[in-house]
């Protein structure tokens, strides 16, 4: 639906895609092909090295991956004896509540990408860290909406959390299984700014790998916690910052990563906490999509 | 050497003009209904009409026509004038709706074909936010009705099959997404100046048509609604603030000092910051139960964002208890006596039914006052803590610390009470506010 040239759109958005990919690159086997590449700024010349140059061949990590990935295949090949994901059948099956993600430690925050309009030359700023007591974690730095000056970038201001991919051995993705849930529960604090939750989900074609499910996170602000229930139903779909106009509902057997995105546009130092991210089973919600799906929203 | 061919242009334009003149009254009937309300004409008469366009208006602005001419002598035949500047000329008057809105009539007025108008919606609207009118829709409207009408709607299959016009239906598109990003909502009136424009299915009225499906679901999502004006004085500020933080329905804001301003005989300014406080009841009594031996805290300040405006407030709170002085209060049975407070039975649980989540508890010291001041130093803040002695005697015999950052602080506290902390909060000034707040309790 881009009305406009695709270049002249900066998206919100843009910078999820940015981050992703160099983090996750492994050693030897070169990274997955980007369809797309990667985001490159007005101006910058193509970057026309040929894939095998970029490989960096060392000893050490070479012996530092067979071991991550033989555990990571060990623990594979057992865990399936004590029941689905490793856990227990009972537990499995009888289960209403999940948390998914929980901030307990520093090495909680490995599972985690920051991001901001740095990437295309804005002037935000984004950090993460634990919080005071190490038991959560907390989201700060400053956002600054001035667009880069470039001549092709219109909007900027933007500062994302977004979760990693999980990954099994030798590289292969895993994803969440959520459909016997469906709500988001999150336990937060943030300073009366509205965020934006971004769901992904794993796509089959190459278009789609953008797409993005996606609802608002306001927060109160003050000194207490807030305890947010999404109901899956409300997320909408979204690609490269656009809503689309056809939608469906989120299918949740297989998400990818969960983010934060701030973009409020209100210049100034910024925090969120957040204490676990959890999904569970609402049992009074029914409802399958919020929005209509029988025709193209709006009918054109 | 400019000369010539201008005076020629203003020879034809006058012989143009007196030769119309004797042509029009012909045709005005026609023109003047074709202008006002080309909706009600079928595509043929449209069609046969068309001819006519341009020569309807050209009667319609005979004055204007002058207007143009003396304009264009005046500008020395200068044929390059960015838009830019015809905004910044204005702008050095006042920055206002009326100009901006003059800026627009001179634009209409000045060419019946309505030249460079993309380039003129576009520094129009760089230009919204200067003039305050970037949330106005009745400026978008009007800036919208610059466009020419009809002459971008497509009118064969050929055209409607390729992008028609495609700068202009950007520019609509451009004009719709700055609405969006500001927040206004159309109205009918922007529907049918787009379908005047550009025609029923063109991008600028499959955009509106997407902001009328989405704008008013999205609308009253906010379970925490700022209003769009936020109140200039600063008291409504804090009230409104106040009363949002305090995440209880139950909590009384109260203004414990008004912001006052005054010369003493001497001559030294005196003035004194606002002290808004609140508290609730439930915040009320978890202070009166409070140990007195452990110390109570005035941290801050914490920001906290109502839309664009950042406001910081100052909290009162203890550290957590340590796990061997945590103890379960009971419930009085006598509280209530139409239903049981607490169920001790058993009810009959299914194995499914756990909601609960298995995390450990994130422990924080209880928070029992919020306030925000004129002023983020310690003498106000001491002032808040003896003004909430009046309801809560408990702080008079209680050791209050200041922890005061100059910036904002990350809205914390520690699982244990660090020594180091106390330490550096200054305990000095504290110990002295203490006797002199015991003294005015005994008053």
């Amino acid at each position: 639906m881009a009305l406009t040239p695709m270049k002249q759109i900066t998206t919100l958005h843009r910078g999820h895609f940015l981050t992703l990919s160099p983090s996750l690159c492994s050693l030897v086997c070169g990274k997955r092909v980007n369809f797309m590449g990667e985001y490159r700024r007005p101006g910058q010349p193509r970057d026309n090295t040929p894939p095998w140059k970029k490989i960096q061949f060392s000893f050490a990590k070479g012996v530092e991956g067979v071991q991550k990935h033989l555990g990571l295949l060990k623990d594979e090949m057992f865990q399936r004896f004590v029941g689905p994901q490793g856990r227990p059948l009972q537990v499995h099956m009888q289960e209403q509540t999940q948390v998914q993600w929980e901030f307990r430690g520093p090495e909680s925050l490995s599972q985690w990408v920051v991001s901001s309009d740095r990437e295309i030359g804005g002037r935000s700023e984004a950090y993460l860290k634990l919080g005071r007591n190490s038991n959560t974690c907390l989201l700060y730095g400053t956002l600054c909406s001035t667009p880069p000056r470039d001549g092709e970038t219109r909007y900027s201001g933007y500062c994302t959390l977004r979760s990693k991919q999980p990954m099994m051995s030798f590289d292969r993705k895993k994803h969440y299984d959520w459909s016997s849930f469906n709500t988001l529960y999150l336990r937060i604090r943030g300073d009366g700014r509205p965020w934006m939750i971004n769901i992904t989900a794993e796509t089959y074609f190459t278009h789609q790998s953008d797409d993005m499910y996606n609802y608002f996170l306001f927060t109160r602000g003050g000194p207490y916690w807030e305890e947010v229930k999404i109901p899956f139903s409300k997320f909408f779909i979204s690609s490269r910052g656009r809503i689309q106009d056809e939608q469906h509902p989120l299918w949740l057997d297989k998400i990818n990563t969960i983010g934060f995105t701030l973009g409020d546009k209100a210049d100034g130092p910024f925090q969120l906490e957040i204490d676990f991210i959890a999904v569970c089973n609402d049992r009074a919600h029914t409802e399958e999509f919020a929005y209509e799906v029988y025709k193209r929203n709006p009918e054109v | 050497m400019n000369c010539a061919p201008r005076l020629l242009r203003i020879q034809n334009f006058r012989a143009l003009t007196v030769c119309l003149r004797a042509i029009v009254p012909a045709a005005a009937p026609f023109t003047s209904s074709h202008t006002h309300s080309p909706f009600l004409h079928g595509c043929s008469v449209q069609h046969s009409l068309r001819s006519f366009h341009g020569s309807g208006a050209l009667q319609k602005n005979r004055a204007i026509a002058k207007d143009y001419e003396e304009k264009s002598e005046h500008e020395g035949g200068k044929s390059l004038v960015t838009h830019d500047d015809l905004f910044e000329r204005v702008a050095q008057e006042s920055r206002t709706k009326a100009t901006f809105n003059r800026v627009l009539d001179v634009f209409v007025k000045q060419d019946i074909r309505r030249r460079g108008h993309v380039e003129f919606i576009y520094a129009a609207l760089k230009k919204m936010l200067e003039f305050g009118v970037e949330r106005d829709l009745a400026v978008y409207n009007k800036l919208l009705d610059v466009f020419p009408k009809e002459v971008f709607v497509p009118r064969n299959f050929i055209q409607r099959m390729y992008n028609h016009y495609p700068r202009q239906q950007e520019c609509g598109v451009q004009l719709l997404e700055q609405m969006e990003n500001y927040g206004v909502l159309p109205n009918v009136e922007t529907k049918v100046l787009l379908v005047q424009i550009f025609g029923e299915k063109s991008h600028p009225m499959r955009k509106y048509q997407r902001l009328m499906y989405w704008f008013p679901r999205f609308k009253n999502m906010n379970p925490y609604p700022v209003p769009h004006e936020l109140p200039q004085d600063p008291i409504d500020l804090a009230r409104i603030s106040l009363s949002r933080i305090a995440a209880d329905l139950d909590a009384k804001v109260t203004v414990h000092q008004l912001p006052y301003t005054d010369i003493t005989e001497s001559g030294e300014e005196v003035s004194q910051p606002y002290i808004i406080g609140v508290q609730s009841p439930d915040q009320r009594s978890l202070l009166a139960k409070h140990n007195t031996s452990r110390p109570v805290f005035v941290e801050g300040p914490f920001p906290l964002w109502l839309r664009k405006t950042c406001v910081y407030y100052y909290v009162l709170r203890a550290d957590p208890l340590p796990p061997e002085e945590r103890t379960e209060e009971p419930i009085d049975p006598e509280r209530c006596f139409f239903y049981p407070l607490e169920l001790d039975v058993d009810l009959d649980r299914d194995l499914e039914d756990d909601d609960s989540f298995d995390v450990d508890e994130v422990v924080e010291g209880p928070v029992f006052a919020m306030c925000m001041a004129g002023q983020g130093d310690q003498v106000t803040l001491a002032k808040w803590i003896s003004a909430l002695q009046e309801t809560n005697p408990v702080l008079g015999r209680t050791a209050t610390l200041f922890r005061l950052e100059s910036g904002p602080g990350e809205l914390q506290s520690a699982a244990e009470p660090e020594p180091a902390s106390e330490t550096e909060a200054e305990p000095g000034p504290a110990e002295e506010a203490e006797p002199l707040r015991s003294q005015r309790m005994k008053q």
